[in-house]
């Protein structure tokens, strides 16, 4: 995480470094496994977020932001000339990777499901006491994982009791090895497998969780 | 009875407790099941019409309608519970098909087309398929061999089994084991939380592998004059290979990179747990052989019916118990105890400890 070329992956992948930065870091990225698995994770955002569909916004924005101009409190910015960059942090990064798990295909009925904002900040805020201050970014990924279990218990009636069991059973198994990750991070919290493996665990939690409640809606 | 589809649709619904039906159709058409409860058995040929066998008991029902392009077979049960059926479908070899089912096991044997199959509760097993191929379970065993295409092989409580697979890999369980064998592919996925991962295939330039186990060993083939860039990672288990690894990078003390001859495919294999191996094809290809062979005999209940000459089975008890405790002890062992150390190490420790403790102090005060 020390890596001065870490902080550089996306501007990279953006093609926005120039021929001597490009050939540096192409050099660096042969010789060093974290910079390697984080720029592979950073593809994978990207290719994720270029597979999601527009979706129209649930209600008309344009009309409050009109609303807005016409109150004229919309502040004029000074024009910038230079571009706006969005350099992520790893953290960022993983979130974002989880993020888009979340809202691909069944992750949007998640988001749509009335009532979600109502639990989201709640669990958000008490989730993030107990975790500390090691993988901080895991925070909204938590949330989101709350709110699917929570989802699934109001689901679970619809669904075979042998399902249920071995869902369980398997919720069971990612939680330890979650569990087993945070701490190993907590002895080394900057340690880039350790956030990845961390980060991947909790993918797994997710699509489980949102496969299952998938199968329980259509039941 | 045979009926040819030209009309837009088609609905047979079985009076008796069997239904069998078979039609012609069009080219290119596909194929759609859903069964509830049951199984859902799938056959090529070389004719161009589609023939459906369904034991439907007393209560059940098999529609079969034409929509659109696709052929449709839905089952139902004419009152009460939902019934268990089992369909044998025949199709011509090039059909697509999805086939889906709560309570179903999947088999499809000689297709050639995409193929989409998921169940909850039940085992999958697929030979054949060409383009888009999709898995899914819970709860059940999925197998794909002779396919080909974009592989997507999911299960979420037991061991995935591919062979002879061609084409983009990605497979994922939860609860079970990853064993990939005679993979000709340039891009690779495969991961699971509470299982060993292992691969046997090729590792093409500029190709891209992953392999990763939070509570298994990962076991991969690296081709004698295989061009890749390995970076492996375990918090806890360690890393072995058959032949010398040239260290290209120590990135921190989980995570190593290895170089062999021009780099250019990538390799991540990532452990928690586990211990990481890198093996020659031939070495995988025993120990797969040796693991099924293994897993053949266990699923023989006189343990060792296939070598017997004597067929009395009190006779052979002893030695047959003796045999299955032995490859039991050898296949687990190693598993057993790396799950036990962890959490008997410290209670043996103190114990130890105490005990040593008190024999030194004895020692030392008798030598005073």
């Amino acid at each position: 995480m020390n890596d001065m070329w870490m902080n550089r992956l996306s501007e990279y992948l953006d093609g926005e470094l120039d021929n001597t930065e490009r050939t540096a870091l192409e050099a660096h990225l042969a010789t060093c496994g974290e910079c390697y698995a984080t720029l592979g994770e950073l593809r994978q955002v990207v290719a994720q977020a270029k597979q999601l569909e527009d979706t129209p916004p649930a209600t008309d924005l344009w009309s409050g932001i009109a609303t807005q101009i016409r109150r004229g409190s919309v502040v004029d910015r000074p024009v910038r000339r230079d571009r706006r960059r969005f350099s992520l942090t790893i953290p960022q990064l993983l979130a974002a990777s989880i993020a888009l798990v979340l809202l691909s295909s069944g992750g949007a009925y998640m988001a749509l499901r009335p009532g979600t904002s109502k639990v989201t900040p709640q669990l958000t805020a008490s989730r993030q006491r107990g975790i500390g201050t090691v993988a901080t970014w895991t925070g909204p990924t938590d949330a989101a994982i709350a709110d699917l279990q929570a989802t699934l218990t109001e689901n679970e009636r619809r669904l075979d009791t042998t399902t249920v069991r071995i869902v369980r059973q398997n919720l069971a198994i990612i939680d330890r090895a979650i569990a087993e990750a945070r701490i190993a991070l907590q002895k080394d919290p900057g340690n880039a497998y350790l956030n990845l493996h961390l980060a991947d665990t909790m993918r797994r939690k997710v699509e489980l969780l949102r496969r299952v409640n998938d199968i329980a809606a259509q039941s | 009875m045979v009926a040819t589809l030209a009309a837009a649709m088609l609905v047979a619904v079985a009076s008796q407790r069997q239904t069998d039906t078979t039609f012609a159709v069009p080219a290119g058409a596909s194929l759609s099941v859903n069964n509830f409860g049951g199984g859902i058995t799938v056959h090529a040929w070389s004719e161009n019409r589609v023939k459906v066998h369904g034991d439907v008991g007393r209560r059940g029902r098999v529609e079969v309608s034409l929509v659109g392009n696709t052929v449709v077979v839905r089952t139902g049960s004419r009152e009460g519970a939902p019934s268990v059926i089992d369909l044998d479908i025949t199709v011509p070899q090039s059909m697509g098909l999805t086939l889906g089912g709560t309570y179903a096991d999947i088999t499809v044997e000689g297709v050639q087309g995409p193929i989409s199959a998921e169940t909850v509760n039940g085992e999958i097993n697929v030979r054949g398929g060409k383009g888009t191929v999709t898995l899914h379970s819970i709860q059940g065993g999925v197998t794909l061999a002779d396919a080909s295409g974009r592989i997507e092989v999911n299960s979420v409580n037991e061991d995935i089994e591919l062979s002879n697979v061609t084409g983009e890999v990605k497979v994922e369980t939860t609860n079970g084991e990853i064993m990939l064998n005679g993979i000709q592919s340039s891009s690779v996925d495969a991961g699971t939380i509470n299982g060993d991962v292992t691969y046997e295939g090729t590792v093409t330039d500029g190709g891209s592998y992953s392999f990763g186990s939070h509570n298994g060993d990962i076991t991969v083939s690296i081709p004698e004059r295989a061009n890749v860039t390995i970076t492996v990672a375990t918090a806890n288990g360690d890393i072995d290979a058959s032949f010398p690894l040239p260290m290209t990078n120590t990135a921190g003390k989980h995570r190593k990179t290895f170089k062999l001859g021009t780099g250019s495919a990538r390799m991540e294999l990532e452990s928690f747990q586990g211990d990481i191996e890198l093996r020659r094809p031939q070495e995988i290809r025993e120990r797969i052989g040796e693991h099924k062979r293994d897993h053949h005999n266990d699923n023989d209940h006189d343990f060792d019916k296939d070598h017997d000459r004597d067929t009395s089975f009190s006779s052979h008890f002893d030695a047959g118990t003796w045999n299955y405790a032995a490859r039991y002890a050898k296949a687990y062992a190693p598993k057993y105890a790396k799950a036990y150390a962890p959490q008997y190490a410290r209670a043996y420790a103190r114990m130890y400890a105490r005990t040593y403790k008190r024999a030194y102090r004895d020692t030392d005060t008798t030598s005073h």
